[in-house]
């Protein structure tokens, strides 16, 4: 039950990033493999502002916006000029590569290579239908379910969350219909972007401790999580997160702690190979 | 500092071995393997346990690690090629064609990931984290490994071994394969509509990169005589794209300078520099600038420093000379005069065929559903030989769907397709363009990087150097083949007055060339029937009404060809009979001045 009770947990942080991560390539149609550095980037503003006196939550905004200010540089200044180019398609994965190397190694490189933790109390501890969580996992629990929530009214009955799903669809007819696509997406990254870097905060508070490169191995989870559902779906990211957040602290718990990652892997693969749409998605038109 | 020079002999011949392969995959295949260090390791730790004793009777068992075969040199690299080659066999299955190329380049990046992993943790098979040490020099036994002349001549077999590579790679490359292999770079679906299998293309040369990764990781570990999951993080990959990117994708000459500029280069720089910072300082601050020169390179010279080259083929001696490429050509100038009395019979090598009228293709409730959207929805058709059936309809009719389905870029969701009484719905689109059946595409298609003449002989089937074994023969085997087919497609180019754009890169052309390379590139792959999608879309109206008398022609020696086409005029003049599709359906059939005269087509199609 305890390994249930992580599983959920691993499974909130995991929902907040991979949400985000899948607006980006619903709207761009980029796999940004930068976004473990930029969330462990945000995590380290968080800890900075933490560092000088500011109450964890307080600094959480910061992360928040470093998040969200520099997902929305990235995608203005390098992504969308490197799209306008028209070089060939795997170019702009390789070119997240880079932005990834360059996000991780210059954090090593200012802030070292030890590991750090944030200055918080881990509260009480509750007994809740036999899992033993810590007040800390329950904020995060509710940080998890607010964000979600959102989510699910901006994408629902907002204009500007209805433009995103038309630009996501499709861009030229969203144009065309008077959707002004160029802010859209610039939206999106910033709105993904504050996901991003809330997400590697979360992801920091509940690892306890960090360091630059913390956040490498995320990719695949995010990866796994974001196919199971189906690329560029809001709501698939949601149910994957749970299913690979789930699956992995499980079969940590029941096989071996070492190759708990080995089921996401296997997951992603999985899809790859055979539902590269989703579990529940179908084939696009070309 | 002769002892440095043989290091950096092998590291050098090490890196150039692994860029080679991963630039005939991804600069000349366009596959990109993101797993790539996967087969370097897979030959490394293959090499050593070949060449190592057995685990429990070697060092008092202090490592464990499977086979320990005890092999003498040269078997353990010969064994490292192997298990590099087989290795790749698994990931076939995601470079295979349905798949997306970034999705493929993803899941192999992620299997580096996983298998470095579970490397790492599983003790019992590779030693676990602490790797394997202490392998055997190459015949240790008989020459002492530490000194001066058997380091000289391990760099020296190493670099060999480099160029024997270097030559062969270049010999597959400037083959009618390498070709091919390129087309499939530069759009894989075309490449699949003109007969190219790509699933087959992407095996070998999966297979291929991944010897040459197994023979590097060989090489190095008998020199290093340790490996272990440390060193090939699935980073070190990304080192080696950017020494491709660097040095120039695509051409063999760039991939050895990449390698000696980044992998060896960075290296060795780090070498001499004075201690500073942080010991994770130095590492930290080389992937950094690993990534700033990824991205400065893309954004400033995305060719690299060696450019691949421009193919120039030539059969005709003393042809005119290629005119600049300087932005958008004016089709209007160009000489069309020359196609009035040109003869396609000749360049097509075919003989005509009485025209019998039979139904040679055909469809049965033929149905595609997109997301729950039917977007051709029950549709039979008969399309009989010899005749140019028309195929009209208001946009989002299905028509060019229609044409996807019966090429088989798409898969049918229900119904059938026979071709020449054959059920074809489940062959693959590659087959069918081999027995004959060949479209164009609605949108441009042209392969890029390929010169308009390397455009139309790739197209050309039959060719005895476009197999791996055919190119691995030689010019002497496919020379005299290839210069036939290489006259062939000049004289169609002249026919279509297009001879002095021959040696241009094809993406370089304007919109109205590039349908006219299209078409005849479709011609030059032997269509018995031939879809065209909109061919005259941009196509200047003389120009488009000549070249609807040759496809009159073409058809009265017994080709068949359906035609998408918007400009009713055309279908006015040369189609017999129209197929009119609306919403996915057969609204009607017949000449054009019977479907002027239907109320139905009027209103669905001939107005609205």
């Amino acid at each position: 039950m305890s390994s249930f009770g992580f599983g959920l947990i691993t499974a909130a942080v995991l929902a907040i990033a991979t949400v985000g991560f899948t607006m980006q390539f619903a709207v761009t149609n980029v796999l940004n493999l930068a976004y473990g550095s930029i969330m462990i980037n945000s995590a380290y503003v968080t800890y900075w502002v933490n560092t000088h006196g500011a109450s964890i939550w307080l600094a959480m905004f910061a992360g928040v916006a470093c998040g969200a200010v520099v997902s929305w540089f990235l995608n203005r200044f390098i992504y969308t000029p490197f799209q306008h180019k028209n070089l060939i398609p795997i170019t702009l994965v390789i070119v997240s590569l880079g932005v990834n190397l360059i996000g991780t190694f210059g954090l090593q490189a200012i802030v070292g290579g030890s590991f750090v933790a944030y200055k918080m109390s881990q509260g009480h501890e509750f007994h809740i239908l036999g899992m033993l969580l810590s007040g800390v996992q329950l904020i995060i629990f509710a940080i998890c379910a607010v964000v979600l929530i959102s989510i699910h009214w901006l994408l629902k009955y907002t204009r500007l969350g209805k433009a995103m799903r038309a630009t996501s669809a499709n861009r030229n007819l969203a144009r065309n219909s008077g959707v002004k696509t160029q802010f859209i997406i610039s939206m999106t990254w910033i709105i993904s972007g504050a996901l991003c870097g809330l997400a590697g905060t979360v992801f920091a508070m509940n690892s306890g401790v960090f360091e630059a490169t913390s956040a490498e191995p995320y990719i695949v989870l995010l990866l796994a999580a974001m196919f199971l559902g189906g690329p560029g779906e809001p709501y698939g990211a949601m149910f994957g997160a749970l299913t690979i957040g789930l699956a992995t602290e499980i079969s940590a718990a029941y096989i071996a702690a070492d190759y708990k990652e080995v089921i996401a892997f296997l997951v992603l693969l999985g899809m790859l190979a055979f539902r590269p749409f989703g579990l529940f998605g179908s084939e696009k038109a070309l | 500092m002769w002892f440095y020079i043989t290091t950096i002999l092998v590291y050098g011949a090490v890196d150039a071995l692994a860029c080679l392969g991963l630039n005939m995959q991804f600069g000349v295949a366009g596959i990109s393997n993101f797993g790539f260090i996967i087969f370097q390791a897979a030959g490394a730790y293959t090499a050593a346990v070949l060449s190592m004793p057995p685990a429990a009777t070697s060092n008092g068992g202090f490592q464990q690690y499977i086979l320990g075969w005890n092999l003498p040199w040269p078997l353990p690299w010969i064994g490292a090629a192997l298990v590099g080659g087989l290795i790749a066999l698994p990931f076939v299955f995601l470079v295979g064609k349905r798949l997306r190329g970034d999705f493929a380049a993803v899941g192999l990046l992620v299997s580096a990931v996983l298998l470095n992993l579970l490397a790492t943790n599983y003790i019992p098979f590779l030693n676990g984290a602490a790797g394997i040490s202490i392998v055997p020099a190459p015949l240790q036994s008989i020459f002492d490994s530490q000194g001066l002349g058997y380091q000289l001549a391990y760099g020296g077999v190493a670099i060999l071994l480099t160029i024997f590579v270097y030559f062969l790679l270049r010999r597959i490359t400037e083959s009618p394969y390498g070709r091919s292999l390129r087309a499939m770079r530069d759009n894989d679906v075309v490449a699949d509509s003109l007969g190219k299998n790509l699933r087959g293309q992407r095996t070998s040369i999966l297979v291929l990169g991944g010897m040459v990764a197994g023979l590097s990781g060989g090489i190095l570990v008998g020199f290093i005589s340790l490996w272990a999951p440390g060193a090939w993080g699935y980073a070190e990959t990304i080192v080696l794209f950017a020494a491709i990117i660097i040095g120039g994708a695509g051409n063999h000459k760039g991939a050895i300078l990449g390698a000696i500029l980044v992998p060896l280069g960075f290296e060795e720089i780090t070498r001499f520099l004075p201690p500073f910072g942080s010991p994770s300082l130095v590492p930290a601050l080389e992937w950094v600038a690993i990534g700033l020169l990824i991205i400065l390179f893309l954004w400033f010279r995305p060719t690299g420093v060696i450019p691949e080259k421009r193919r120039i083929l030539s059969a005709i001696v003393g042809r005119a000379p290629a005119v600049a490429a300087t932005g958008e050509a004016d089709a209007s100038k160009d000489n069309i005069g020359a196609i009035d009395d040109f003869n396609f019979r000749s360049v097509l090598n075919t003989t005509p065929v009485a025209n019998d009228h039979r139904v040679i293709l055909s469809t049965q409730g033929l149905t595609k559903t997109f997301s729950g959207v039917t977007v051709v929805s029950d549709v039979s058709i008969a399309v009989q030989q010899g005749r140019l059936t028309g195929m009209i309809g208001p946009n989002g009719a299905g028509k060019s769907t229609m044409m996807a389905l019966l090429a088989g870029t798409l898969p049918a969701t229900s119904g059938q397709i026979f071709y020449d009484g054959r059920d074809i719905t489940r062959v693959a689109s590659y087959k069918r363009a081999q027995e004959g059946l060949v479209r164009t595409f609605q949108l441009a298609s042209e392969f890029k990087k390929l010169t308009v003449l390397e455009n139309l002989v790739c197209a050309i089937p039959r060719q005895s150097g476009d197999s791996f074994l055919g190119s691995l023969r030689g010019r002497r085997f496919w020379g005299e083949q290839d210069k036939n087919n290489i006259e062939r497609a000049e004289e169609i180019l002249e026919g279509f007055g297009l001879s002095q754009y021959a040696d241009l890169y094809a993406g370089g052309l304007s919109g109205g060339q590039r349908r006219l390379v299209e078409i005849m590139r479709a011609l030059l792959a032997e269509p018995k029937v031939l879809l065209l999608d909109e061919p005259m879309a941009g196509v200047h109206p003389n120009l488009a009404r000549k070249i609807g008398n040759h496809l009159t022609k073409l058809v009265a020696d017994g080709m068949t060809i359906v035609m998408v086409e918007h400009e009713l005029s055309i279908m006015d003049e040369f189609c017999d009979p129209v197929i009119v599709l609306a919403d996915g359906k057969v609204l009607a059939q017949g000449t054009m001045g019977e479907l002027r005269a239907n109320s139905d087509v009027v209103e669905a199609y001939l107005v609205g």
